[in-house]
């Protein structure tokens, strides 16, 4: 860039009286950490590295495939052609957009073994998932280390926000005790998802990240953000008196960390020469097969009876037949990779 | 004016295609029972032996339920019951 003050393209932001340029000097001292990197990952790397965030680390699982270009803002045709993983070619969209941050992308599938490490030298943990086993992880590991984090979830038209900051506000678990079951709330492949709402919801996550790192603590929205872009709703629920749930929240209040520790979430095991992988979930109460039969009929064809249901998907020419059980517990034929099986399972079943 | 139950998308099919439906009631608990009374498949979407489901939250004017009386929450005409889910996807 033409310019002798490095402060000079952050100039238009540095005005805004909340940032100016003690604001902008804390940004560009601050660390992130992007758990994810799909429709509302992509909108926030974006946001982030443009306002100067000094260090943004992105952390996905994922390739980048055609049906991610609808809403997915920082890929293109040539990341699909290079078959680039996502975090990659983020990376090397980001780096063109500002090559004064640092940004490292990571190519892996976030678990309770690696979280720690991706998260532990950072200031603030941002939410890009998909899923809600994700969700509570980062929670536990937010209360536990004491960082602030911003949840947001998409599906169709519709998406959700909330800041969550130990010690000041409720945390996720206060708010939403259990996940809808798989197949109840419906997913990006099941439902669709309509670009602006994900595109919307992303960038009211940008904000809060914004004024968490700035200083503007007290700025930060302290409701539930809920809107619909369809049905013209949009809504901002009080959660503030839910803080701890009268000293009974597992994570914040009783501080037992379940998901960190493994009392919940997916375990997966290759099938030896069947080209297969099992993955089981921990759940307590037993799927509904008409409710999730119906949402996966969009997406391929489905059979069940009393004990198994069965849905077959040709997923950009790739075969795969689920085999799931009223425990939660699925085979995902198709495949011997359990990334790509946690994948299939966060995507369709829902979790 | 009316109490009108706001549902959620992915209750939507079990309340037959509708973003509104008006309910009469007392209470919240009353409100849910006139809605499941109309629409019968949102009985166990919403209710898993008599207890709301875990995931589903129950805002009347936008504060939660949990924090007022749960399902004994006084509801009047010009009431709005949003049901909110968690939402997923992203
Ligand atoms: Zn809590």
């Amino acid at each position: 860039m033409q310019t002798t003050d490095p402060l000079e393209r952050y100039s238009r932001q540095m005005r805004l009286p909340g940032i100016g340029k003690a604001g902008q000097e804390r940004l560009l001292a601050s660390r992130v950490t992007l758990c994810g990197c799909g429709a509302l990952g992509t909108v926030l790397a974006n946001a982030l590295v443009r306002a100067g965030v000094g260090f943004v680390r992105i952390v996905d699982r994922d390739f980048v495939e055609p049906s991610n270009l609808q809403r997915q803002v920082l890929f293109d045709e040539t990341d699909i052609a290079e078959n680039l993983p996502k975090a990659e070619a983020a990376a090397r969209k980001l780096r063109q957009i500002n090559s004064t941050v640092t940004i490292e992308p990571i190519v892996a599938d976030i678990n309770r073994s690696n979280i720690e490490d991706l998260c532990h030298d950072v200031d603030l943990i941002l939410d890009g998932s998909d899923n809600f086993e994700l969700r509570y992880l980062i929670n536990d590991l937010a209360i536990k280390l004491s960082k602030p984090w911003v949840y947001a979830g998409a599906v169709g038209s519709e998406g959700m926000s909330m800041t969550i900051v130990p010690g000041q506000t409720p945390c996720l678990r206060c708010v939403f005790e259990a996940a809808p079951a798989p197949g109840e709330a419906g997913t990006c492949e099941t439902a669709g998802v309509l670009g602006p709402a994900v595109g919307v919801i992303a960038n009211f996550q940008a904000a809060e990240a914004l004024k968490i790192l700035s200083g503007n603590l007290a700025a930060i929205n302290r409701d539930l953000l809920v809107l619909n872009l369809w049905d013209n709703i949009i809504r901002r629920v009080r959660i503030a008196p839910l803080a701890g749930r009268k000293g009974k929240c597992p994570c914040c209040a009783l501080r037992r960390f379940e998901w960190l520790e493994g009392e919940h979430g997916t375990q997966t095991t290759t099938l030896c020469g069947r080209n297969a992988v099992q993955v089981s979930h921990r759940r307590s109460s037993r799927l509904d097969f008409e409710t999730l039969a119906q949402s996966l009929r969009t997406s391929g064809s489905v059979t069940y009876n009393k004990f198994l249901l069965k849905f077959q998907l040709n997923e950009n020419g790739e075969f795969y037949e689920f085999t799931v059980f009223p425990d939660g517990r699925a085979i995902i034929k198709g495949t011997s990779e359990p990334d790509k099986a946690r994948i299939l399972y966060a995507r369709y079943v829902g979790y | 004016m009316a109490i009108l139950v706001e549902i959620p998308p992915p209750l939507r099919e079990a309340a037959g295609g509708n973003v509104h439906i008006q309910v009469t009631g007392t209470t919240v608990g009353e409100a849910l029972t006139d809605l499941i009374r109309q629409h019968p498949a949102l009985g166990t979407k919403l209710f898993d032996n008599g207890q709301l489901r875990p995931y589903i939250n129950v805002f009347v004017n936008d504060e939660d339920i949990r924090y007022l009386e749960e399902l004994q929450t006084p509801i009047q005409d010009g009431t709005t019951i949003a049901l909110i889910p968690a939402v997923a996807g992203g």
